[in-house]
């Protein structure tokens, strides 16, 4: 077990081009989970795959344990890697494909059987030692690619979308499943996945990415509550948060024809900040709706009715001339339909607030 | 593959007596196919069975009036004949040591094709080319460019180190047949690997590499497994042809000295064509034709296993 730090690491494909990953600083704690997220093509392969040694560092330093991986190979590193596709090799059996790794380093045979055995039984696999990958469901090979990760008791556990090829309902079992599997072995676990739920389910702390840059590191609570741009604002969160770039007013600020009025603490963040305009976050929990024409509110209309039981989602559009697009979170059966007019109130005091052209927050 | 299962017969369906379906309605959808089932029964099947009954008599075209039936005797005289004993192990040596080496050769290349390096495609288009060359052209550009005693190029670049005087086609007849047919041999094995290379998928070897294999681990533990296949076909394609090998032969060492480098073609050849003991060569051709399905029928159950097999999915 150690710590992973990730210190101005960049990886640079073509020469001149943009950074896959571009000077990215982590410091990962001795057995935390730590999930990268991000959009596709924003390097959250390529820097597991640095980690990894499976990709250069073109520049910076990672170090696991406190010693610099720069031209350190994979095979020294004392890393298990779960791959998309599980990368089980299709000539071996289940048996010694989870073998591996220990055959690799010289473990002598009777300890690997023990060994093996005592991961299959773990993850339910010992009727299936004799098997060859192919004749396995999919659920099955992942739980192979976790089992010959687990055997080696490695430093390090490195996972890129491990899950993306199972159905839902498996989906959300194993997520389980992987994080109890982390909690219990204290293994310090990087975890790529481009699914925000995971993300915020599985991670101690998660890193967020975009085209390359950390855009935020905290735990998931943090990035929920506290988003660091407007970008994590967005990413985060299902649905997203609602954001409203508006010109600034005596009390808060003009969202077509009406005026919201901001609380003063918000107000002197606007203020102290100095801006005309601002970018507001409100998620969809954070508004109350009203019957229209009670006075108080923005005016919406709704278009289309999400009903999941427990509560409903309004997708509705502003009466602000440009049709704006706003989610609303209400509880479950409150009767709305298509086409009702409403009345927005924000509830909370703690709205996001952001600088329009830098996407910083205030 | 046939399917052995029992069915009940209220299950088989009944054949109509006319229309659709209908024997008659399946002949005459079949008949357009018959004139080809015709010619090749006529150009594959009575040809050997005229070799059979040739293979029966006592028949040598210098001696007109010879010809008579004399049962088995020609097979007696086959099994008999040491300078047969000799050219069928001559085949299987040529047979196996070209297909040994040219695979091995073959290997070596794909390895080196497979990684990025400056003018790999010029590279590879200069490894390729021996297999392009006529086998009558490459035969001879061995005897007379390279291996000729006195203007070879062998003994031009040897006799600096005073070894240029070695007439290498009459010293090592066979060795010398088989280096020329390594060297055609060698691309084709050569690009059957260098497929097999490319499609490992890349993941399974970075899993190796990171589960701590190094270069030599990954080669037997990964690449080889997946190569297997790939390599067993090479073996069955190049024995299939290289067993055939006559053009080789005839252009470099005409079999000799005596039958020192004649394989089973070239020396029925020489028994019919040369010596004109028709039964004579027809009994050691119809020997050869059973040997060669026996053969045949482990490589080829062989090549069937290793595409039925089903590989990673
Ligand atoms: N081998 C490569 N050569 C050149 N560019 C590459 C290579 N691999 C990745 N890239 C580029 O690097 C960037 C980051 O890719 P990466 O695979 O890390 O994205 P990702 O975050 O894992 O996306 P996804 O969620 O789609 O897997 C992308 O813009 C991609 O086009
Ligand atoms: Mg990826």
């Amino acid at each position: 077990m150690a710590e992973v730090e990730f210190d101005q690491a960049s990886r640079i494909y073509t020469a001149g081009a943009k950074p896959a990953v571009n000077r990215l600083d982590l410091e990962i704690e001795d057995g935390e989970f730590v999930v990268l997220v991000g959009p596709s093509g924003s390097g959250k392969s390529t820097a597991l795959r640095m980690l990894a040694g499976l990709e250069e560092i073109d520049g910076g330093q990672i170090r696991i344990g406190g010693r610099n991986m720069v031209g350190v190979p994979s095979r020294d590193r004392d890393i298990a890697m779960v791959f998309q596709n599980y990368a089980l090799y299709p000539n071996k059996t289940v048996g010694e494909n989870m073998a591996f790794p220990l055959k690799m380093r010289g473990v002598p045979k009777e300890e690997r059987a023990s060994k093996v055995r005592a991961a299959a039984e773990i993850l339910g696999l010992s009727e299936y030692l004799d098997r060859k990958p192919r004749a396995l469901s999919g659920g099955q090979r992942q739980r192979v690619a976790m089992g010959r990760a687990i055997v080696r008791e490695p430093q390090v556990f490195l996972m890129d979308e491990p899950l993306s090829n199972l159905d839902a309902k498996m989906r959300v079992s194993t997520r389980t499943e992987i994080a109890a599997m982390q909690r219990r072995l204290g293994v310090t676990t990087v975890y790529v996945t481009h699914d925000q739920v995971e993300a915020m389910t599985m991670g101690d702390r998660v890193a967020l990415l975009k085209d390359g840059e950390l855009q935020q590191f905290a735990t998931p609570a943090e990035l929920y509550d506290q988003p660091a741009n407007a970008f994590v604002a967005g990413f985060i969160g299902s649905p997203a948060m609602n954001l409203f770039t508006l010109p600034v007013s005596e009390q808060g600020v003009r969202m077509g024809s009406s005026e919201l009025a901001l609380p003063r603490s918000l107000r002197s963040r606007i203020s102290d900040a100095g801006l005309s305009t601002v970018q507001l976050g409100i998620r969809p929990e954070q508004w109350t709706v009203g019957a229209d024409g009670n006075g108080s509110g923005v005016k919406a209309q709704v278009d289309v009715v999400e009903e999941l039981g427990s509560d409903a989602f309004l997708y509705a559009h502003l009466d602000d001339g440009e049709q704006t697009p706003v989610v609303v979170r209400t509880s479950g059966r409150s009767g709305a339909r298509r086409g009702d007019q409403i009345a927005l109130t924000p509830t909370s005091e703690d709205l996001h607030l952001f600088d329009p052209s830098t996407g910083e927050r205030v | 593959m046939t399917v052995t299962a029992e069915r009940p017969a209220e299950l088989t369906p009944r054949r109509p007596d006319r229309g659709p379906g209908s024997r008659a309605d399946g002949w005459i959808r079949r008949a357009p196919l018959l004139p080809a089932l015709v010619f090749t029964i006529i150009v594959t099947q009575l040809p050997f069975l005229f070799t059979i009954y040739y293979s029966l008599q006592s028949w040598n075209l210098v001696r007109p009036g010879s010809r008579q039936f004399v049962g088995v005797d020609n097979y007696i005289l086959v099994f008999t004949d040491s300078q047969f004993r000799q050219v069928a192990l001559n085949t299987v040596l040529l047979t196996a040591g070209a297909v040994l080496f040219s695979l091995l050769l073959g290997l070596l290349f794909a390895l080196l094709l497979d990684r990025a390096f400056f003018g790999r495609g010029f590279i590879r288009t200069l490894l390729i080319t021996p297999f392009l060359i006529t086998p009558v052209a490459a035969a001879l550009l061995w005897k007379t460019v390279l291996f000729d005693p006195t203007y070879g190029l062998i003994n031009f670049v040897l006799s600096p180190f005073g070894a240029g005087d070695t007439d290498w086609i009459s010293t090592f007849p066979l060795t010398s047949v088989m280096i020329a047919l390594v060297w055609q041999w060698t691309p084709f094995m050569m690009l059957l690997i260098l497929a097999g290379l490319q499609s490992q998928p890349h993941d399974v070897l970075e899993a190796a590499r990171v589960d701590g294999a190094n270069t030599w681990g990954v080669f037997r533990e990964v690449t080889i497994p997946h190569l297997r296949r790939f390599i067993e076909l090479g073996i069955v394609l190049g024995a299939i042809y290289l067993i055939n090998t006559f053009d080789a032969i005839y252009m470099m060492t005409q079999g000799g000295p005596g039958t020192a480098s004649a394989n089973l073609p070239f020396y029925i050849y020489q028994r019919a064509f040369l010596g004109f003991d028709i039964g004579q060569s027809a009994a050691m051709g119809v020997v050869v034709v059973v040997a060669t399905i026996i053969v045949a029928t482990f490589a080829l159950r062989l090549i069937f296993r290793s595409f039925s097999g089903g590989e990673e999915t």
